[in-house]
């Protein structure tokens, strides 16, 4: 049978080089299908990588409690626009009512440029007490050192800048010690934040600036909108969630039947969010995507059709030499699997070569799994669009198509 | 020894747009073993579908035949593959090689079929085209060989794989009156060396060159004629 096999092979590359235009016209469909799936699956991969990078900033065992959730909120704004301010004093209680807190950090936050003579950064920066270390495993100060809990008390002009300011402001020197000007507020940098790159390749984390809580309400607001970062001690985030949930209606003081007027934020929410989302973008795209290989399939199907007919003599000749009728099937479906095999690894190398260009600009690389997932999809549709011509041909009766011309 | 070819009562019959059409209308015939044949009739006369009959292209619709004690008329498609491979040799008017393929390689399609190792292939291949006389042009393609040579390529083809009989239909008819002439040369050194030889023909001088002639009309043996005397390779 092995004879058999490199005959139909040759048979078949020779048809494929023979008829090259023709060849490379069909094979196109096939390309273009398998790049379009594999480039699909590979920005989703990247999408995925790239989400959980980012989502270890946030923290797994991290609750956020936020007057308003992240997402999904089916609330009127004004309802939302009435719920009072989550208040500082909050982390301390839930600390001492709750079993399963390690560290808490209230923190405020507003937008703003740090000036330093004439250079200038648009950053966000925050208020938050020296716990907040604690609560986010992912920020460390790599430079100098954080700001003490007396710093915060007596409200020093003390920052903590993240590495995009620090390259910002600083472009060839030691910013630790040196002093900037947040409007008319004179800070002295004390610490730079390691760098964490940027989240969902959208905006960087390390544009940003952290000073005491003390100073940050001294200075901009004093009620202003605040978050409480809780991080637990424990991996059983549901309990946990459950039970800070509790104290927390509590704390706002609200009646069995009322509405609750807070949200407790955490990365799972943002990650069912966002698998939501990669569900419906990616699912919609690889659908559209295996449209087009299923065009590519037909015009095999197509061009096969046109080959068993142009060969109708030369199968009757086999036929009369004594090919059996599942020699020629394999002889016209290897034809079909080596266009689409061929094809998809044409598709596979642009579509790797492509994802290298794209991941100059977004996160992407192309899973192993998905590069031989694309080339079994382009074998199998080489066998299911060969199939019914390759049968065709294999059913001729040998008398017509020794006679036909 | 038993006959080679045995057919009882064949018929063949074609249902042409709700018309019964009697291509073969009840043909006995018994072939022996080293007989050199040829099939002659006018155009309907049936003998190509008798032909197709022999070479087992086609089953009849009643009758019986029988290859060397194989029942053909019981067969499915995948056995009359086979025994076309194994034991038929067929030599085409039109020649039918592969466009594409060196004479060798043509040659070497029915041992593919076969399941012959490619260095038994080679060998075979060669030897077929040698006792045709193409030692020279075993790696031209047929649009590098004239017509003679390329029916010589089809006869080697026809060969290789040791068949019981040869079927040749209209061998001559696409060639010149020498390359004609060589071509039978050929068939006739084939049958001195044993083979059964079955020709189809409509010319009386090329049919002369068989030891028995069998004359077709509407689908019946009209005349079953045995040369008294046995032509020596002309």
């Amino acid at each position: 049978m092995l004879g058999l096999f490199w005959e139909n092979l040759r048979i078949s590359l020779g048809s494929i080089f023979g008829n090259k235009s023709r060849s490379i016209l069909t094979a196109l469909g096939i390309v273009i299908g398998v790049l379009s799936v594999t480039l699909m699956g590979t920005l989703i991969s990247g999408l995925d990588r790239t989400f959980e990078k980012s989502m270890s900033f946030l923290g797994r065992d991290v609750l956020i409690i936020s007057r308003m959730n992240w997402f999904g909120g089916d609330m009127d704004w004004w309802e939302l626009r009435n719920r009072p301010r989550i208040k500082e004093d909050y982390g301390e209680q839930l600390r001492e009512k709750s079993q399963f807190v390690a560290a808490v950090a209230p923190m405020s936050e507003r937008g703003g440029s740090i000036i330093r003579g004439d250079l200038r950064t648009d950053t966000r920066f925050f208020g938050t007490t020296p716990e907040y270390m604690a609560t986010n495993e992912s920020a460390d100060v790599i430079t100098g050192r954080y700001f003490t809990d007396g710093e915060n008390r007596s409200g020093s002009r003390v920052l903590v800048i993240g590495g995009d300011v620090a390259d910002g402001l600083f472009p060839n020197e030691d910013p630790i010690d040196k002093y900037v000007k947040i409007g008319s507020h004179k800070f002295r940098v004390i610490g730079i934040l390691k760098k964490q790159g940027k989240f969902m390749g959208l905006f960087s984390l390390d544009n940003q600036a952290v000073m005491p809580l003390g100073t940050y309400q001294r200075l901009f607001s004093r009620r202003g909108w605040m978050n409480v970062r809780i991080k637990l001690n424990t991996e059983n985030y549901d309990e946990a969630k459950e039970e800070i949930y509790g104290i927390m209606r509590q704390l706002r003081g609200l009646k069995p039947m009322e509405k609750d007027d807070f949200a407790i934020n955490q990365s799972a929410t943002m990650e069912a969010q966002y698998k939501s989302i990669k569900l419906a973008i990616g699912g919609t795209g690889l659908f559209i995507t295996a449209l087009s290989l299923i065009v590519g399939g037909i015009g095999i199907m197509n061009i096969m059709f046109v080959s068993v007919k142009e060969r109708t003599k030369e199968i009757g000749v086999r036929k009369a030499l004594g090919a059996t009728q599942s020699m020629i099937l394999g002889q016209f479906l290897m034809e079909a699997v080596l266009i689409c095999l061929i094809a998809g690894l044409v598709g596979m190398g642009l579509a790797g070569s492509l994802s290298l260009l794209i991941n100059q600009f977004f996160p992407s690389s192309m899973p192993v799994g998905l590069a031989i997932g694309a080339i079994m999809l382009s074998v199998i549709i080489g066998i299911v669009s060969g199939l019914v011509p390759s049968y065709q041909a294999a059913r001729l009766d040998p008398i017509d198509a020794l006679r036909y011309e | 020894m038993a006959d080679l070819i045995s057919l009882k009562e064949i018929k063949r019959h074609y249902d042409v747009g709700g018309e019964v059409v009697r291509a073969l209308d009840g043909i006995d015939l018994t072939i022996n073993h080293n007989e050199y044949i040829s099939i002659m009739g006018p155009s309907g006369s049936g003998k190509s579908t008798l032909m197709n009959m022999i070479g087992c292209l086609d089953t009849p619709t009643e009758g019986v035949y029988e290859f060397e004690g194989e029942l053909v008329h019981e067969m499915d498609d995948n056995q009359l593959a086979s025994i076309r491979n194994r034991k038929i040799g067929f030599v085409f008017q039109t020649f039918n090689l592969l466009p594409k393929a060196t004479a060798l390689r043509n040659v070497e399609v029915p041992l593919i079929y076969a399941n012959i190792t490619k260095s038994d292939r080679i060998e075979k291949a060669k030897k077929a085209l040698i006792s045709v006389g193409l030692e020279e042009r075993m790696h031209h393609k047929p649009n590098e060989l004239s017509g003679g040579q390329r029916q010589r390529v089809a006869i080697a083809r026809a060969l290789v794989n040791d068949p019981s009989i040869i079927l040749a239909d209209e061998p001559t008819g696409n060639l010149d009156s020498k390359s004609g002439v060589e071509i039978m040369k050929i068939l006739d050194k084939l049958h001195n060396a044993g083979n059964t030889i079955i020709l189809v023909t409509h010319e009386e001088y090329i049919a002369d060159h068989a030891d028995r002639t069998i004359n077709l009309f509407d689908g019946k043996i009209k005349e079953d004629i045995r040369s008294a005397k046995r032509k020596v390779g002309a």
